[in-house]
């Protein structure tokens, strides 16, 4: 696991089967480079969580958002990916708040014990 | 005295090492698991009834996690399987991020490279198909908890 080796001044190679289209107007970015940088976080392992911890439908947005971050990155949309990043992670907190908040008045209210035969979750 | 105590905690947090974040995620997720190993959640009156499926009279893509999580937890495959396959599946991806993140905090440097967006989408079709197939009768038995 070590370091990926910079390559030798001036001479980075043509990535193979030539450049993507789109990648004009991110001159900051890098130019030539279609993937310059660090990838900005998707969430995509808080999205799983609140997705099998029961909040589905933001868990669902989450992960629709974290895909997004992918493909955008990927598209050369560098900007779009990061705001897709930021979107996944409010989408993952509101989650969480959300699955909390409702578990302790689902667990306070009485319901969850005079319900279940059996567990269910 | 709250304010202090925050204060107290964020100095100690930024005093400790950079590892400290995920070693205490882990710590906690193992004590959560060892929970689950030992208060057998198959049994009556253990554990609430999941909130969605209570609201909605369906299952929803979690339920029989804690049941499956059990399962693994005493190595049956199986059973889990019979649970939830979603937590199968999630439990060494879920794994394997938390190394991830482990190795970033000990220095590894950041990926330049990220997993294919298909791969995303195929998760959310087969969480969204699985939601669906374990709610139609036919399905049931394979399918849900």
């Amino acid at each position: 696991m070590s370091a990926i080796p910079p390559p030798p001044n001036g001479s980075y190679p043509p990535p193979p089967g030539g450049l993507p289209p789109g990648n004009g107007g991110y001159g900051e970015y890098g130019g030539m480079q279609p993937n310059f940088g660090t990838p900005p976080n998707n969430y995509l392992v808080w999205a799983i969580l609140t997705t099998i911890l029961c909040c589905l439908p933001f868990g669902i947005v989450s992960i629709i958002k974290a895909a997004e971050v992918n493909s955008k990155w990927a598209g050369g949309d560098f900007a779009g990916a990061y705001a897709s990043s930021a979107a996944a992670k409010k989408w993952a907190t509101v989650s969480a708040i959300v699955g909390v908040v409702v578990g302790v008045i689902y667990v306070a209210s009485g319901l969850a014990t005079t319900t279940g035969s059996f567990s269910q979750f | 005295m709250l304010t202090t105590l925050t204060e107290h905690l964020t100095h100690v947090a930024t005093r400790a090492a950079p590892y400290w974040r995920p070693v205490a995620v882990g710590v906690t997720a193992l004590g959560a698991v060892a929970l689950v190993a030992t208060v057998d959640p198959h049994e009556a009156g253990h554990y609430p009834t999941c909130p969605s499926l209570f609201i909605t009279g369906f299952w929803c893509p979690g339920c029989g996690s804690l049941r499956a999580l059990h399962s693994l937890a005493h190595g049956d495959l199986v059973g889990a399987l019979g649970m939830n396959i979603l937590v199968v599946v999630a439990v060494p991806y879920l794994l394997w991020r938390w190394g991830g993140w482990l190795a970033a905090t000990l220095g590894r440097p950041p990926r330049r490279r990220l997993a294919p967006a298909w791969a995303i989408w195929l998760l959310l079709g087969g969480i969204l198909a699985f939601t669906v197939a374990r709610n139609i009768p036919m399905f049931g038995p394979l399918l849900a908890p």
